[in-house]
């Protein structure tokens, strides 16, 4: 099982602060190893820095410090574009655009050609649990959790080695979110994909196993295996599950 | 051709000024509270007038070119910086990226105007490229402020649909090339827009002027056709260079979005 994807060194991050004001840093001295078809879950206090490290393993950030290795290969000599249809982002708010479901499945770079057959749309529809009736469904009517399916579906169109889940699930009511729940953890089983996922949802690191990572105020605080946590952050999961009780009634 | 022009003497000026002292009847009656910046706006539209007036007479007189390039050059540093400081959220080398595109719309329509459409000789001879170059600037520097102003709106608003896209492997200027597009839009229905109306709804102030001047309004309005052309040319001109400029300000080489800008 000694077949990393990602590889994470001293990672650091620092925007640049308002004038004359010093840089404000959000992410300090990470490290950590994403194996291929494993799982990693970041989980933290909101600000800890848990979607700017996600942000970083597809260089929509650019670390101030340290290296990442995406397949052995520092992401650094990647061209980003290739990088990101390899480690494809999940944001926490789904974005749609203007057209159908077929129209934002069918959504990639001019110069990027590949499979986009009926078929395959409906098979990607499949995969994240939808009908392929809804291929022509105007994409802004779709509910949220619908959307949020549909931009995973979108982003397995490109073949990615890698999903980057940014809180996939907040957004949705528990239903729905139990759903997504449902499809990531299938298709990492699947497809063999790695997953890196931030969540608050205890469901989603239970049910992708691998690692887990703590992070507060930019730090590490644990790097674990999801089966055995220490009782801190078991402790930490009940809350945010008793947190989601609270938002969802 | 001055035979049909009325002579305006300081005292008929004077009288002008009645209509201004209506509107302050109206602003102290209706407390308007406006009085004050009516007195400054009358005293500054004599003064700016006059000086702009008197400098004009002067190289009007002395019909040198180097007059008129430096008074082209000061006109474009006022519309640099109107352009500039309109934009709702400063970024590093606005100045440039303004004058920059500035000096391009306005020296290409320029040139076109003076050189082939009006084959003005000299081409320094004040009285046209002079009047020209500021209606070109003019419509320039608007159109370059609009769509500044929408294209940074657009950024802050759809900032996570241009991440979307760059996360699906798009280059930085596909993924902002939609609200490129829409900000172009903003800056150029209007010009579009008053293309349909010109002349209909009230007389474009060149033409305006010319036929009080004393021209043929058939003079005129072939006049005022090349300036609403390119006045059209220009702001597409600007607002292209500027918008494309500043949107490469947000993005980096390896196609991120500078958040920190937004």
């Amino acid at each position: 099982m000694n077949d990393p994807l990602f590889e994470i060194e001293h990672l650091a991050l620092a925007y640049p602060g308002r004038r004359g004001q010093p840089m404000a840093p959000i992410l300090k001295d990470v490290s950590f190893t994403v194996e291929r078809g494993r799982a990693l879950t970041l989980v933290g206090p909101s600000g800890s820095g848990k979607s700017s490290l996600l942000r970083c393993l597809n260089r929509l950030e650019e670390p101030t410090a340290g290296t990442v290795r995406f397949e052995g290969r520092d992401i650094r000599d990647l061209d980003p574009r290739r990088l990101r249809r390899g480690a494809a982002l999940v944001m926490q708010t789904p974005v749609v655009f203007e057209g159908t479901v077929r129209d934002n499945l069918r959504l990639r770079p001019p110069d990027v050609d590949g499979d986009l057959s009926e078929a395959r749309l409906g098979q990607a529809l499949a995969d994240v649990g939808l009908e392929g009736e809804l291929l022509d469904r105007d994409a802004a009517t779709l509910s949220g959790g619908e959307k949020q399916r549909v931009t995973i579906a979108r982003a397995l169109l490109g073949d990615p080695r890698a999903l980057l889940l940014d809180e996939p699930t907040s957004a949705l009511d528990p239903p729905n979110a139990a759903l997504v729940v449902e499809t990531v953890s299938r298709l990492r089983e699947a497809r063999g994909l790695s997953i890196v996922a931030v969540t608050h949802q205890p469901e989603l690191v239970r049910r992708l196993g691998g690692m887990l990572l703590y992070l507060v105020k930019g730090e590490m605080q644990a790097y674990e295996r999801v089966g055995d946590l220490d009782v801190r952050l078991q402790a930490f999961l009940a809350g945010e599950r008793a947190a989601g009780v609270a938002d969802a009634s | 051709m001055s035979a049909g022009v009325v002579d305006l003497t300081l005292w008929q000026l004077a009288l002008a000024l009645l209509l201004v002292a209506a509107v302050a009847i109206v602003s102290i009656r209706q407390a308007l509270g406006l009085e004050r910046d009516l007195l400054l706006g009358s005293i500054r539209t004599i003064v700016q007038l006059y000086g702009v007036g008197l400098i004009l007479a002067a190289v009007f007189a002395a019909a040198r070119w180097y007059w008129v390039v430096l008074i082209l050059i000061v006109m474009t540093g006022v519309a640099t910086h109107a352009a500039v400081s309109r934009l709702p959220k400063p970024i590093p080398g606005a100045y440039r990226i303004a004058a920059v595109s500035l000096f391009v719309s306005t020296g290409v329509t320029l040139a076109y105007v003076i050189g082939v459409v009006v084959q003005v000789r000299p081409w320094y001879e004040p009285q046209y490229i002079i009047p020209i170059a500021g209606m070109i600037l003019g419509s320039s520097m608007t159109s370059a402020a609009l769509a500044g102003d929408r294209l940074q709106g657009e950024l802050r608003v759809r900032a996570a649909e241009v991440e979307t896209r760059l996360a699906l492997g798009f280059s930085g200027r596909e993924a902002v090339q939609p609200l490129v597009r829409s900000a172009l839009r903003a800056a150029m229905i209007p010009v579009v827009n008053g293309m349909m109306t010109v002349g209909l709804v009230q007389l474009p102030g060149m033409m305006t002027g010319q036929i009080l001047a004393g021209s043929s309004p058939l003079l005129a309005i072939r006049y005022q056709i090349v300036v609403v052309f390119m006045q059209a040319a220009a702001t597409a001109l600007a607002s292209l260079f500027f918008v494309r400029l500043i949107a490469g300000r947000y993005l980096t080489p390896v196609h991120q979005l500078r958040r920190y800008l937004r």
